[in-house]
């Protein structure tokens, strides 16, 4: 039992820390167009990029803020900082990443995880990419995976063709935010027929009171293709709201294989509006795997379109709301090709007055025939000063498709707990011992270091409870 | 006089609403009501104007008014109170314990047979009540259970109603047969603005039927040929006290030409259950909202719906279950066959107050789309505030004729299109099952299965 108890003790204080750092250029707080221009300056943009930053600043002016899902009212876009880039040039080891920075990533593991086993490590340290690897063979086998900044700049091509066809500006206010001002975030492109063979990964992290995050990732995954790509994320706490806005973009081409894990932890100020959508193309088969804990406000819906014949989705959401925190996730499939297959699985833990929501959309165009899809969500619900919501949307526009949803709420059995209790287990255990069965369809699909990485802020939330 | 086409209208929102309610009209109304009367109808008049068409934000991107054409639909501006005494009334349907038929703007009958009279069962019009007992009235046009505030198009019957229906059974009355009330409407170019007001005592019980329908005078204009849209609203406002038992069935099947509105709430108390079967099938377009008030301890409400959607009907169908006393109990269904390019959208919610400990809720909501035109949504949501609770679940699901049901009747003999007809009216054989009257349950039947080979007649052609 010592083994159990000592897994249980508070650790946060590890992850939540604040070092000064000399920022070398930011903007002022604020949103301008000067400011837009301004980053797209700092960073010697081409002026394609310039353009579509300036027209994503002008639609987010013109959008009004979306009145479902979470309470938005509080966030004040003049407040933040919308650029900040910490040292002057993309690092190109780790001996040359300065001591602050590496202080910092040294506490969240990172050198550790490389020699363990990682393919490449993106660390986005605010808002730029300050260090970067990847192994050789990776590049010996052709595949691409560094800061979207750099990527720009050295693969213009493939990154022209496909940034912004998945996510345009003009898709929801805040991938029009994003696409303004984005900097930073993961560029991935795994040419034909190649499978990475060891998951790439990226830690983020928000550092700087009031900094705003807006990461863009593009991930290309050619012809028969296979990857895995991991972001995990950390976050100092903080009083006052921070804003992290970021766009993921998938592509996965004819036969390719595309699995995107995400544990995220943010502090409990943040603010965490994110559009992650993917096309999956003829007989592609993407994967979200999502794990949604700590922030104040996340929504997010991890989306699949479904354009190819024979695409699969599974899409895997995890949420855990705590005290004074709402999670708004939930998950989207859109077939809009024959034979086309969908899951979605969302399970959610709310307690303490948190509030989780799972929030779905599943379309089955005109035109796609013979698709099977289904949707599973449940809610567990801890103490009853919290709330549970379920809104799927299913829209069926086909005569052969085979839909089943099911949803269900319930709290943690009192008779699971005495049993667990009478083993010997003290009442947090048991229904941290629940609590953790009823996330493991999410759990078991993680690489083993994560696992225990998430079991353990499982944990931590679950500890909090009892303050 | 020449006539000249006027120019197109523009392009209209989904959410536009072509009917405007003439203020002079409501005000001609309320000039001859009480002054308590006469303001609800102005607040509601006010509402209709500043609410948005749909106020709850998860549904607004399934809202569709495009093809409820009412620019020149006017409502009846003086309705019949009574049933006209040079008239003979219209048979009473067998079985029945009491009967209220409103055609149009007339009063058909208005019956109540002698055992149910002399127990205390009362069938009035909305107005005979307003004049005959105006704080009873009062009391039931204005209270939790009458329409909701928040919801636009149930203002718009609230500010405008021109025909209403009371049934009103004491405590401890058990009526072991149903009140049938008929609505028949059509006419083209009007507007038939509906409330009925249902009152059970603790201890009561009763069935009612409700049917809506096209009238004699719209079929007769109609002659074949298409015409102009209809507009019908129509409301059922339930209080049940305690111990109480109310079984509704209700079938519709209007014209094609005819817009509908309902709206259906109920307040429901302490052990008491309550019933709804609803049959959809006609109109044009539908609108159908139902709220479900579950307040008393141990109350309960079992709803069972149906759409049966062809050519290119649109049924709008939203359901709140709302649980706030302990142990209450709600049980929903929601089935819809679609064919031709027919859409259903089926919202519904299950609310579990904190107050509500104990609750067992599951809502289910089944499409059948058998057109690749068809169109089906549904929006099954839960919003829970009280974990403690035997259960709260939605279940759905979408799919065509279960191949392996087919190949069974096909074993046993069946011919392939009979064999379908008998899977799919099987599918929504639970609404007919809940029909109390004999007559009326092989009505519905008829109707089902006249629309089902009108529109695989169709099909085949």
């Amino acid at each position: 039992m010592a083994a159990t108890r000592e897994i249980v003790t508070d650790r946060r204080d590890e992850f939540a820390f604040h070092d000064d750092i000399v920022y070398l250029a930011e903007t002022k707080r604020g949103l301008t167009r000067e400011t837009v221009e301004e980053i797209s300056r700092f960073k010697n943009e081409p002026d394609w990029m310039l353009q579509v930053r300036l027209r994503a600043y002008e639609h987010f002016l013109s959008r009004p803020m979306p009145q479902w899902g979470g309470d938005l009212n509080q966030i004040d876009f003049d407040k933040i900082v919308y650029y900040r880039k910490p040292s002057e040039r993309e690092e190109k080891s780790w001996d040359d990443v300065p001591e602050q920075i590496k202080a910092t990533f040294e506490r969240l593991g990172i050198p550790e995880a490389e020699r363990k086993f990682l393919a490449g490590v993106g660390a986005q340290y605010d808002s730029e990419v300050v260090y970067h690897s990847v192994k050789e063979e990776l590049s010996k086998i052709g595949v691409v995976f560094m800061g979207t900044d750099q990527a720009l700049i050295e693969y213009p091509e493939i990154f022209r063709k496909y940034f912004g066809t998945v996510v345009p500006p003009e898709d929801n206010k805040f991938a029009a935010l994003n696409s303004a001002v984005w900097s930073g975030g993961s560029f991935v492109y795994v040419p034909k027929g190649v499978e990475v063979p060891l998951p790439l990964q990226a830690y983020f992290r928000i550092n700087g009171e009031n900094t705003g995050q807006f990461e863009r990732t593009l991930i290309v995954v050619d012809e028969g293709a296979k990857v895995h790509y991991i972001e995990g994320c950390t976050a100092p706490i903080y009083a006052t709201d921070s804003l992290h806005v970021a766009v993921v973009e998938v592509i996965a081409l004819p036969g390719s294989q595309v699995r995107y894990t995400t544990i995220q932890n943010w502090s409990n100020d943040v603010y965490n509006l994110v559009t992650k959508r993917a096309h999956a193309h003829k007989n592609a088969r993407v994967e979200w795997i999502d794990a949604n804990t700590g922030s104040r406000l996340t929504m997010k819906y991890p989306a699949i379109y479904l354009r190819g014949e024979g695409a699969t989705a599974d899409i895997i959401s995890v949420a855990v709301a705590g005290k004074g925190q709402h999670q708004d996730t939930g998950a989207k499939a859109v077939h809009l090709a024959p034979n086309t297959r969908s899951r979605i699985v969302s399970k959610s833990v709310s307690k303490d007055g948190g509030r989780a929501t799972y929030r779905g959309q599943l379309k089955v165009s005109p035109g796609a025939t013979d698709v099977v899809a289904s949707v599973r969500c449940d809610a567990l619900m801890l103490d009853d000063m919290s709330r549970s919501d379920t809104y799927p949307y299913i829209d069926i526009q086909e005569d052969d498709t085979t839909m089943t949803h099911e949803a269900t709420v319930g709290k943690v059995s009192a008779e699971q707990v005495f049993y667990l209790m009478s083993r010997g287990l003290t009442e947090n255990e048991a229904t941290n011992l629940i609590v953790q069965g009823f996330l493991e369809v999410f759990t078991k699909e993680l690489p083993m270091e994560y696992a225990i990485e998430f079991n353990r802020l499982v944990k931590l939330e679950m500890e909090g409870s009892l303050g | 006089m020449t006539l000249t086409r006027p120019p197109r209208a523009p392009r209209r929102a989904p959410t536009d609403l072509t009917f405007s309610l003439d203020e002079a009209l409501v005000e001609s109304f309320a000039a001859a009501e009480p002054d308590w009367l006469a303001a609800d109808r102005r607040a509601a008049l006010a509402l209709f104007g500043s609410l948005p068409t749909e106020a709850n934000q998860l549904y607004t991107p399934y809202i569709d008014l495009r093809s409820a054409d009412l620019g020149d639909v006017r409502a009846y501006s003086e309705p019949a109170g009574a049933p006209d005494p040079g008239v003979a009334p219209s048979a009473v349907p067998e079985g029945a314990a009491g009967f209220a038929d409103f055609a149009e703007d007339r009063v058909g009958a208005l019956i109540v047979d002698d055992a149910a009279r002399a127990a205390g069962v009362t069938v009035d019009t909305l107005g005979g009540l307003i004049a005959r007992d105006p704080e009873t009235a009062r009391r039931l046009l204005t209270d939790a259970a009458s329409l909701p505030s928040d919801d636009r198009l149930a203002q718009l019957t609230r500010a405008g109603w021109n025909q209403g229906a009371v049934v009103h059974v004491p405590d401890r009355v058990r009526l072991d047969r149903p009140i049938v009330i008929r609505w028949s409407a059509g006419v083209a170019g009007r507007a038939l603005l509906t409330r009925t007001l249902v009152e059970l005592g603790d201890g009561a019980a009763a069935s009612i039927v409700e049917e809506f329908g096209p009238s004699e005078a719209a079929g007769a204009a109609a002659g074949g040929h298409p015409q102009a849209q209809a507009l019908f609203t129509s409301s059922c406002e339930v209080r049940l006290g305690s111990g109480a038992e109310l079984a509704i069935a209700s079938i519709q099947d209007f014209g094609p030409e005819q817009v509908v509105f309902q709206h259906r709430r109920a307040v429901v108390g302490e052990g008491s259950n309550l019933h709804w079967a609803l049959a959809q099938l006609g109109g044009r377009l539908v609108r159908s909202r139902v709220d479900n008030r579950l307040e008393g301890d141990r109350s309960s409400v079992e709803q069972v719906e149906i759409v049966f959607g062809a050519n290119d009907q649109l049924h709008d169908l939203t359901s709140y279950t709302r649980h706030i006393g302990r142990d209450t109990t709600g049980n929903l269904l929601s089935k819809g066959v679609l064919l031709d390019a027919a859409r259903t959208y089926l919202k519904g919610m299950i609310t579990i107050e904190k107050s509500a400990v104990g609750t067992d809720s599951f809502l289910g909501e089944f499409g059948m789309n058998l057109s690749r035109k068809a169109r089906s949504v549904a929006i099954p949501s839960l919003e829970i505030d009280q974990p403690d609770c035997r259960r709260a679940a939605h279940s759905s699901s979408v799919g065509p004729i279960d191949e392996s049901q087919l190949f069974y009747l096909e074993t046993r003999g069946i011919p392939p299109d009979e064999a379908r007809k008998f899977i799919v009216l099987g599918f929504l054989e639970p609404v007919v099952a809940r029909v109390p009257l004999e007559a009326e349950r092989d009505r519905l039947r008829g109707l089902l299965e006249a629309k089902w080979d009108a529109g695989t007649g169709a099909a085949a052609a």
